[in-house]
């Protein structure tokens, strides 16, 4: 297996005064790292590689965490302009996640129309879960009808934390937010049930590009918000691989912690082994001697 | 009719007979209804710092951040503080014979409403009941329904008891704690159905107000519990031996599963293990696999595999030994163990004849033990 390309954007001023990420800055990060990543400066040639022009593209976000600690709309919303001004239809871009209470606790406005960008949740009427149970491996789970029927394919567009129980959430977890049943997956650090949700074709057969927001990365006593353990890292991490995706955002969580004097994770026992799971199956490279880190700051 | 079939078939029926409540099995087909989630603080808890918390209702001690849900979907980290969602909110209500629960000694030919809300504390491949033990609560359908309420529907419905059953009521137990209280007070009786992942503490205080608990023992290697069940063996064992000390009437239930616990060895096994610690009085149920979940791959259990249980079973010892999900066979029936005459006849959930007076064998007089009034 060939080395797996990392690519990190930042951005020193992506804040805006109100502490919202500017939208103009964030776009040039989005458009920098495609760039980085496909090889291709032009913008529709970039999405090209990546989607077909009719695909319906389902940007998966994480909002548990609530305004503070989610995906951010203010990344989610210009990641879908900046797609749809290269290539893809408006409204064929689907932001979404479990709950549409989620995402409006998030801060995300949700709209379900035919035209434009759609952002909504599965529990939204007409749409929930599948009825028949995908069995694979160990795990057994109903998958949300967005990620199943509605969308072709498939964007993580997760937010970095460290996670009481994995180690760290990033964009392999993010997928425990199509299932009905992600709290039957945290037995054992979520080994290997990260891998193996990832792994299952609902998700596998449409994922195209892990994205990681980690303008803010908690970087302790996650998942949950806690302002004292969250850096303002401004960074976006951009990969075509999955796992090496995490493990460098793994890797940014052990400075942080580091820099802070904390113990690393497997020094408290929760290292995400499910990384070297993903990497066993097949998913995409675990070890950082494996993968080839790009960086780059835009103005 | 089996089970699964019953039940849907009440549901169809429309109201619950003379309660006027809806007779209701929540269905995927309701999954994006809009969630009507309780928000009672739950008991059993313990607060630590950074708004997380540390559940000690059952044996997984699951520890959440703000936000974040235990195993089994229904208790929510609310900011440091932690809620149960299911908390008067129903999933499923049916009258069923008691004799379905399975329950053989105890009230025969009664009813009992049966009660339900989402979720489970274990993930058992072979779950019967899937559609609402695995899901979370506001992904089915249900309605509220108040401690109060479903004591006082149980009295009109004219059912003896109420069983929290076909889910976890583990994981509802607040829900349950406050019902059983109330249908206590008129004169209804309580009765459990339950995996036995309870710790002792909570499992004190709920055997203090129910007549009756049904455990079903899924297996009895950690092995199994660990593939098939995802929990611990150590704990269930550890109720079925409290519910033995308490005042609360035991009945276990075994559902034996072709080629994945139907060692008669380990059948043998766990029947010494039951006459040992916990007497031969207690009744022990065998009863038939149907594939479902995610064991689809097998064939429903060979009736001999059951009678072979069963007399390995009697052969440890144990004075009522019976068939589950096998109607009309003469394993279901209650036969008294000194002289051998049938004490309660049963076709499927169904009373043919009882000889028991006063709790005792009509023909000899043997006591037969169980809560007969």
């Amino acid at each position: 297996m060939a080395a797996a390309r990392v690519v990190i954007v930042k951005a020193g001023n992506v804040w805006t005064s109100t502490g919202a990420a500017d939208p103009g800055v964030v776009t040039r990060m989005f458009s920098r790292g495609f760039a980085l990543l496909s090889g291709e400066k032009d913008g529709p040639r970039a999405v090209s590689s990546l989607f077909r022009p009719d695909d319906r593209v389902g940007i998966k976000v994480n909002t548990i965490g609530g305004r503070a600690l989610s995906t951010r709309p203010d990344v989610a919303l210009p990641l879908a302009s900046w797609l749809s001004r290269n290539g893809l239809q408006g409204k064929n871009l689907f932001i979404w996640d479990r709950t549409t209470r989620e995402l409006r606790d998030a801060g995300y406005a949700t709209s379900a129309g035919r035209s434009g960008i759609k952002v909504f949740g599965t529990d939204t009427d007409g749409v929930g879960y599948e009825t028949g149970l995908v069995s694979h491996l160990s795990v057994g789970s109903l998958f949300s009808k967005i990620q199943t029927e509605f969308v072709t394919a498939s964007v993580s567009l997760a937010i970095l934390k460290d996670h009481g129980l994995a180690g760290v959430t990033a964009g392999l977890k993010n997928y425990f937010g199509a299932i009905h049943n992600p709290n039957k997956y945290h037995d054992f650090h979520c080994n290997p049930f990260v891998a193996e949700v990832f792994d299952a074709p609902p998700v596998k057969g449409k994922h195209k590009v892990s994205i990681i927001d980690a303008l803010v990365v908690q970087y302790h006593k996650g998942p949950s918000y806690h302002a004292r353990w969250a850096a303002q890292y401004g960074g976006l991490i951009f990969s075509l691989d999955p796992v090496a995706a995490d493990s460098v955002g793994w890797s940014i969580i052990e400075r942080l912690r580091a820099d802070a004097g904390l113990p690393t994770l497997k020094e408290e026992g929760r290292e995400p082994s499910y990384l070297a799971t993903a990497e066993k199956m097949g998913l995409g490279r675990a070890g950082l001697g494996s993968i080839e880190t790009v960086e780059e700051t835009v103005l | 009719m089996k089970r699964r079939s019953f039940i849907r078939g009440a549901a169809g029926a429309g109201l619950v007979i003379g309660t006027g409540l809806p007779s209701v099995r929540a269905g995927l087909a309701a999954f994006g209804a809009k969630p009507n989630l309780s928000r009672v603080e739950a008991r059993y808890y313990d607060k630590l710092p950074d708004r997380e918390v540390e559940c000690r209702l059952c044996p997984r001690l699951c520890r959440l951040g703000d936000k974040e849900r235990g195993y089994c979907g229904v208790r929510e980290n609310m900011g440091g503080t932690y809620y149960t969602l299911v908390y008067g909110k129903a999933c499923s209500l049916n009258v069923d014979p008691v004799e379905k629960k399975p329950f053989f000694h105890v009230l025969p030919g009664t009813s009992a409403l049966s009660l339900a809300t989402a979720g489970c504390n274990v993930n058992c491949k072979f779950c019967q009941n899937w559609e609402i033990s695995q899901v979370r609560p506001e992904q089915i359908d249900h309605f509220d329904l108040s401690p109060d309420s479903a004591a006082a529907q149980a009295q009109t419905a004219a059912c003896s008891s109420i069983a929290y059953t076909y889910t976890e009521p583990t994981v509802f137990f607040e829900y349950m704690y406050d019902t059983a209280i109330r249908a206590k007070r008129r004169g209804v009786r309580n009765l459990v159905v339950t995996g036995g992942h309870i710790n002792p503490i909570p499992l004190a205080d709920l055997l203090a107000v129910v007549d009756a608990v049904k455990v079903d023992l899924k297996g009895f290697s950690q092995e199994f519990y660990s593939e098939y069940v995802r929990g611990e063996l150590k704990p269930v064992l550890e109720t079925i031996r409290a519910v033995a000390r308490s005042k609360a009437w035991l009945e276990v239930v075994y559902l034996v599963i072709p080629t994945l616990n139907d060692r008669m060895d380990l059948i043998r096994e766990m029947a010494k293990w039951i006459r040992n610690e916990v007497g031969d009085q207690v009744p022990v149920h065998f009863s038939r696999f149907q594939p479902m979940y995610l064991v689809k791959n097998l064939p429903p259990t060979p009736i001999s595999t059951l009678e072979a249980a069963r007399e390995t079973a009697l052969e440890e010892g144990l004075r009522f030994v019976y068939l589950g999900n096998v109607p009309g066979h003469e394993g279901g029936n209650t036969f008294c163990p000194k002289c051998g005459k049938v004490v309660v006849q049963r076709v499927g959930y169904r009373i043919e004849t009882i000889r028991l007076k006063a709790g005792r064998c009509d023909t000899c007089g043997t006591p037969i033990p169980g809560v007969w009034t």
